[in-house]
């Protein structure tokens, strides 16, 4: 099972794809993820790749290979659209961040749901960043959005929550599995 | 120990320390920086015997570390394969001479490149500075060699290079964690003259004597390419090394379409057994080498009348190996018909300075205080001034300084030479800063050095620097304050100055321009703390932000400052709150005075 997180730098999607690689783990799957640091977390694309199974040799999924996308940013998600198998699953937060390009007013913000229809059908838009702002706390997308993702994967909630108590301080425990539940509730089949 | 996920730099930090290192040295750089952050905290966690610092450049980590080993004791030195162009000096000579102890530099990578200004390959370095050169295929992988690594070092007494790529070393898996014995030597330096303080004469014989021993080398098991997959007679041999070798095992498992293929698999991409790779290129009809970045297990096979990679051009010969690019090079050497191209994925969103930055304030205040200056600039989050018009070079660590007065001394002959400013961080200016700053002043130089503080290395991750402190485990004692240095070095006045104060900022950059004219090098000190700090973000005033209708949407703001969370729409800009800080910098910048700030309690 190979699932591709994209944004940009800054939406905590490294500590997203951290969680989702530790619940695999603990689930019994092989695990191996690939991230991107440095420059691009200013701001730019980033990209995790996590892939799981019995055994998993590289950590980065080919073109073609993506089973779920779950992207934190709208125009994100267009950038990989090669990388989706035929009938994969897309979760998309409503979020636009205008690239330089729309900042300076030279172009629009475009529709990307078209386009993405021309490889798979099964796309789920989901207001993560909403959900984050009334919660009060905005940089919490990630964790509502992993709580949406966690519904189209094997392990129950409780492993989820058991990962959330071991990989976060105390102090934030709480507001993120209320987070995760709220991501969770999110229907989408 | 149990099992964990770890980073691939984690695992290489776990490898030092269960191969019983008594130092770590390092420089920060992508894709490099976390070996040293996780040895440091694994150091602190199991109060280890071990020192370990954040060297004040490459060059100097590798002496220290090289030192250590030569006391019998065993180090590592980890950098950033550019980071290996400033420590070249002394890693070539330590080849020479070998080593007691175990000695091993991890050299990291970045085909692609993703964070870097080369896709240079250390393998070719290696071979350059006659050093053996490990190149593994994942975390795991690293780990395991890098324990074992020490060993070799100590048994052939020579420094070893541990090269991962972005790949691994931001890759992460499961591993199981190697049991970490705390390091019980004692140092033990024997006085040799002619090995460590070698004359030319005595650097003949160490020179022979480091070419018998890379013979021996060559014999070693990891110097013979392994088959590790399909029949010994299969018609197409592909040879691999890294990263590399992990795709094309993945591509080939996954699909079945790869008929009559073996693999064979290069630990040790230098030196190499050459007799072995003349016998493969004869037991198979076709042999494909796919290497990152640059053909050196390929050139050195005796004959390559059936040899193909990246000499040939089989092999893409720049930019990073992806698992489609393998599959696309194995379609065409077994002549598979190729299956339709998809395209890559699209270009990627530049990334820019953050929302608040104060290194924006200060490009800012520069372009006005110094228009049509040449603006001369170095490695670090600030590059990205260039988004802004505030960076005309980048070069490399250091070269801010060196390039401002070179640009003096090619224009000050010329009618109206234009202004000059070095724009140059913290970090940065401590890592190659200083020497060029002595030499500009003696050399008759004008102009302007800005180092943007922030208190922090910010682009790899907040490494602390010599004015922090705090830059080993086991000494939290004196620190170097900017100032102090930049008077050491001969600079007679030193403004400081916070780059939010806009105006300000600017005025005392005009007034340092034109003090330079007597004092040659002028410098100010733009100190504002990076706001990726929590504690700094907390301390500072926050502005509620407003644009009115005086905003003529003229685009002034979104091209001359350049912040992300200011938009262009149609009748007016607009603020994106979930990007803004509340900095109240732009209100300064609005020619129309259109953008209002309201402090917030």
């Amino acid at each position: 099972m190979n699932v591709l997180m994209t944004g940009v730098g800054g939406q905590g999607i490294i500590l997203a794809s951290d969680m989702l690689s530790e619940v695999m783990m603990r689930y019994g799957y092989d695990v191996k993820k690939s991230e991107i640091h440095g420059m691009a977390q200013r701001g730019g694309s980033v990209m995790s790749h996590v892939r799981f199974s019995e055994q998993v040799a590289s950590p980065l999924i080919p073109l073609k290979g993506c089973d779920i996308l779950l992207s934190f940013e709208e125009l994100e998600t267009a950038r990989y659209v090669p990388y989706l198998k035929d009938d994969a699953q897309v979760i998309i937060n409503r979020f636009r961040l205008a690239p330089p390009s729309v900042i300076s007013g030279a172009r629009q913000y475009p529709d990307i749901i078209p386009f993405i229809q021309e490889r798979t059908q099964r796309i789920h838009l989901v207001d993560g960043s909403s959900i984050a702002e009334e919660m009060g706390n905005p940089r919490g997308v990630n964790i509502i959005l992993l709580g949406t993702l966690s519904t189209l994967l094997e392990p129950d909630e409780a492993l989820w929550i058991d990962c959330i108590n071991t990989m976060l301080k105390e102090k934030i425990r709480p507001m993120n599995i209320e987070g995760f539940k709220k991501g969770r509730q999110v229907q989408i089949h | 120990m149990g099992k964990k996920i770890l980073l691939g730099n984690e695992a290489i930090a776990y490898g030092i320390l269960a191969g019983g290192a008594n130092m770590v040295a390092s420089y920060p750089g992508t894709p490099a920086s976390e070996v040293c952050e996780a040895a440091m905290k694994l150091v602190k966690k199991h109060d280890l015997p071990c020192h370990v610092e954040w060297s004040i450049n490459e060059k100097t980590a590798v002496e220290v570390a090289y030192a250590n080993a030569i006391a019998s004791l065993r180090s590592a030195a980890i950098m950033k394969q550019v980071g290996l162009n400033v420590a070249s000096d002394p890693v070539m000579s330590a080849a020479y001479m070998g080593t007691a102890g175990g000695f091993l530099l991890v050299v990291a990578d970045d085909p692609g490149p993703h964070s870097s200004q080369t896709e240079q390959d250390t393998r070719f370095f290696a071979m350059h500075a006659k050093i053996p050169v490990l190149d593994p295929s994942s975390p795991e992988e690293a780990m395991k060699m890098t324990i074992e690594a020490f060993e070799f070092s100590e048994q052939y007494h020579t420094p070893v290079i541990l090269r991962p790529t972005t790949r691994v070393c931001h890759a992460r898996q499961l591993l199981d964690l190697p049991a970490i014995n705390p390091a019980s030597r004692q140092p033990d330096f024997r006085k040799d003259p002619y090995r460590w303080a070698a004359t030319p004469g005595p650097r003949l014989v160490l020179h022979k004597e480091l070419n018998e021993k890379l013979a021996r080398i060559a014999l070693h098991e990891w110097a013979r390419p392994k088959r590790v997959f399909g029949q010994p007679g299969a018609r197409l041999a592909i040879v691999s090394s890294g990263v590399a070798y992990a795709y094309i095992m993945d591509v080939l498992k996954a699909f079945d379409r790869w008929p009559d293929v073996c693999v064979y698999k290069v630990d040790m991409p230098y030196p190499m057994d050459h007799s072995l790779l003349l016998r493969i290129a004869q037991a198979h009809e076709k042999v494909l080498v796919v290497e990152e970045t640059e053909p050196v297990i390929e050139m050195q096979f005796p004959n390559r009348e059936r040899v193909s990679g990246r000499i040939d051009g089989t092999v893409p010969n720049t930019g990073e190996l992806t698992p489609e690019i393998v599959m696309r090079v194995l379609d065409e050497v077994t002549g598979v018909p190729r299956e339709p191209e998809d395209g890559a994925a699209r270009k990627q969103r530049r990334p820019s300075l953050c929302a608040g930055c104060g290194h924006r304030g200060a490009f800012y205040a520069i372009k006005k205080a110094l228009p049509k200056g040449i603006y001369t600039s170095d490695i670090g989050c600030y590059t990205l001034g260039l988004n802004l018009g505030g960076v005309d070079t980048c070069l490399c660590m250091g070269a801010a300084v060196s390039q401002a007065a070179g640009f003096y001394h090619a224009f000050k002959n010329t009618v109206n030479p234009p202004p000059i400013a070095a724009i140059i961080g913290d970090s940065t200016y401590f890592h190659a800063g200083i020497p060029p700053t002595i030499n500009a002043l003696v050399t008759g130089a004008r102009f302007v050095l800005v180092i943007l503080d922030n208190a922090t290395t910010a682009m790899t991750g907040h490494q602390p620097t010599p004015a922090t402190g705090c830059v080993t485990n086991d000494y939290a004692g004196r620190t170097l304050q900017l100032e102090e240095v930049l008077r050491g070095c001969g600079v007679q006045t030193v403004f400081v100055h916070d780059p939010y104060d806009v105006k300000g900022f600017t005025e005392i950059t005009k007034k340092a321009y034109s003090l330079s004219e007597d004092q040659g090098v002028v410098a100010v000190i733009a100190r504002h703390p990076c706001i990726r700090d929590r504690q700094a973000l907390k301390d500072q005033a926050v502005y509620a932000m407003d644009i009115t209708e005086e905003c003529t949407a003229c685009g002034y703001c979104v091209e001359q400052f350049e912040c992300p969370a200011l938009e262009m729409g149609d009748e007016r800009a607009h603020i994106d709150p979930s990007l803004c800080i509340g900095c109240g910098v732009c209100v300064h910048i609005c020619p129309h005075n259109a953008i209002k700030a309201e402090r917030r309690l």
